[in-house]
């Protein structure tokens, strides 16, 4: 695991980035950027696109770091957040295009192995999650929370995939997050 | 609202997963300054950071290069540290207008970089949004201009028959006077370079009218959406010899398949 670096480097840089300062940005990509990678990696599994999506990150950062507010979180989080959203966006538009072009295709799409990605085990492994926090979880928690994290799906399509009431899957995704917000100490962040 | 409520709430906003009216009505919480929501989102959001921090992983090279020579081409006018705009009353006998016209200019410059900067990122966006929709537009047309051809009690159907390059080549047509027709068959040799099978539609005594070209997979199987033909109401005989690849106003070649209409 990476060395946690103090709240205030990370705003500081984003600090200078915002008054257009080229070599805080560079810094900010040195310390930052595996950060966001691996999230983007394991939200998307094409290398090209995870590639793609890490450089519209930075140059997201880039043209809006004026919009940061410390007050609101770290600048890590506000990173993060940003990876995550971008990812996800590119992953839909993947699966959409797919869909387009695939779906006349139908034994194709039949043949899809989409069975390895359900198992939670085998996902998390595949992740290189089971030594993490993440793993540590139980089961029916961390899929329910991979699922909306890496997968980008919402509270009630998730509830459909697994076959769960809403309320169900809500409680699970509170209680998953509020085990790994204690297993990280994050309190009165 | 109970405090697992609001942490439910707050969990699945940090997560993206959030939705309708659930979204909105938290949505308006953090707007009206709910100092509670906001520290939980916060909480859970720097969760997942650390979540993220676990699975961090060296960027590919190139990236760095590729952003750094972005961000110097797209932004000239932004200055690095070491390069820091000297203050005005350390300035040589310069007008205070030409400096507040320069820094209009700049600041004009920089807002417009970042709006062509944004515009040309959405633009991107809608167009490939664009092309998506046109491809499932085109697709679903197609689907339902057969479908429509097949539920229509007026549709023909008739039955081609393998003739002498090609006895066990079967087809079937499926016409329709104002939709146009369908034909699928299967059996048929793959076409020689250059060549091209070619369906005939013939009415009566009536010349036989070119219907379209097509070409089967290795497998033998070929299919051919045929558009309504001007001055074709009722086909009696479709037949499919085998051309030349861009077809031709009359057949020449030899005769493949044909089938007469009950």
């Amino acid at each position: 695991m990476r060395e946690p670096q103090p709240a205030s480097v990370a705003a500081g840089l984003i600090a200078g980035i915002a008054r257009g300062d080229r070599a805080a940005f560079e810094r900010f990509y040195d310390a930052y950027s595996p950060l966001a990678f691996g999230l983007i990696r394991r939200i998307l599994r094409d290398p090209e696109a995870a590639k793609e999506v890490l450089q519209e990150v930075f140059w997201q950062v880039w043209q809006e770091a004026g919009a940061y507010d410390p007050s609101r979180g770290s600048g890590e989080a506000w990173l993060v957040m940003r990876a995550r959203t971008r990812a996800i966006d590119k992953l839909r538009s993947i699966r959409r295009r797919e869909q387009t072009f695939v779906a006349p295709a139908d034994e194709r799409v039949a043949a899809a192995p989409e069975t390895r990605r359900d198992d939670p085990a085998l996902a998390a492994e595949d992740r290189g999650l089971a030594e993490s926090a993440l793993g540590q979880l139980s089961g029916p928690q961390r899929q329910a929370i991979e699922l909306a994290f890496l997968e980008g799906l919402t509270q009630t399509e998730i509830a459909a995939r697994l076959g769960e009431p809403l309320g169900t899957v809500k409680t699970r995704i509170r209680l998953g997050l509020e085990r790994l917000r204690a297993a990280f100490k994050v309190d009165n962040a | 609202m109970r405090g697992d409520e609001l942490h439910e709430l707050a969990a699945g906003y940090a997560l993206g997963t959030l939705e309708g009216e659930d979204l909105a009505r938290f949505e308006a919480r953090l707007r009206g300054g709910d100092a509670e929501a906001r520290r939980a989102v916060r909480q859970f959001e720097e969760t997942l950071a650390r979540v993220a921090a676990e699975g961090a992983e060296p960027p590919p090279p190139g990236v760095k290069a590729a952003l750094m020579a972005r961000v110097a081409a797209a932004s000239p006018a932004r200055q690095s540290d070491g390069a820091r705009v000297v203050p005005l009353a350390g300035r040589p006998r310069r007008s205070v207008w030409t400096t507040v016209l320069a820094g209009a200019m700049a600041a004009g410059i920089a807002a417009i970089a970042v709006g062509l900067g944004i515009s040309t990122r959405y633009e991107r966006r809608l167009e490939t949004l664009g092309q998506e929709a046109a491809t499932l537009k085109a697709e679903l047309e197609r689907q339902a201009a057969v479908l429509a051809i097949l539920r229509d009690p007026a549709t023909q159907v008739v039955a081609l028959n393998g003739l002498e390059p090609s006895p066990t080549a079967r087809a079937r047509m499926l016409w329709h006077e104002q939709a146009g027709g369908l034909l699928v068959a299967a059996g048929l040799p793959p076409a020689p370079a250059g060549k091209a099978y070619q369906l005939w539609a013939i009415a009566g005594k009536n010349a036989p009218v070119p219907a379209g070209v097509f070409k089967v997979d290795p497998g033998g199987t070929g299919s051919l959406r045929v558009a309504p033909l001007a001055g074709v109401g009722r086909v009696d005989v479709f037949a499919v010899t085998l051309e030349p690849e861009a077809g031709v106003p009359a057949p020449t070649g030899p005769m493949y398949l044909a089938g007469k209409s009950a």
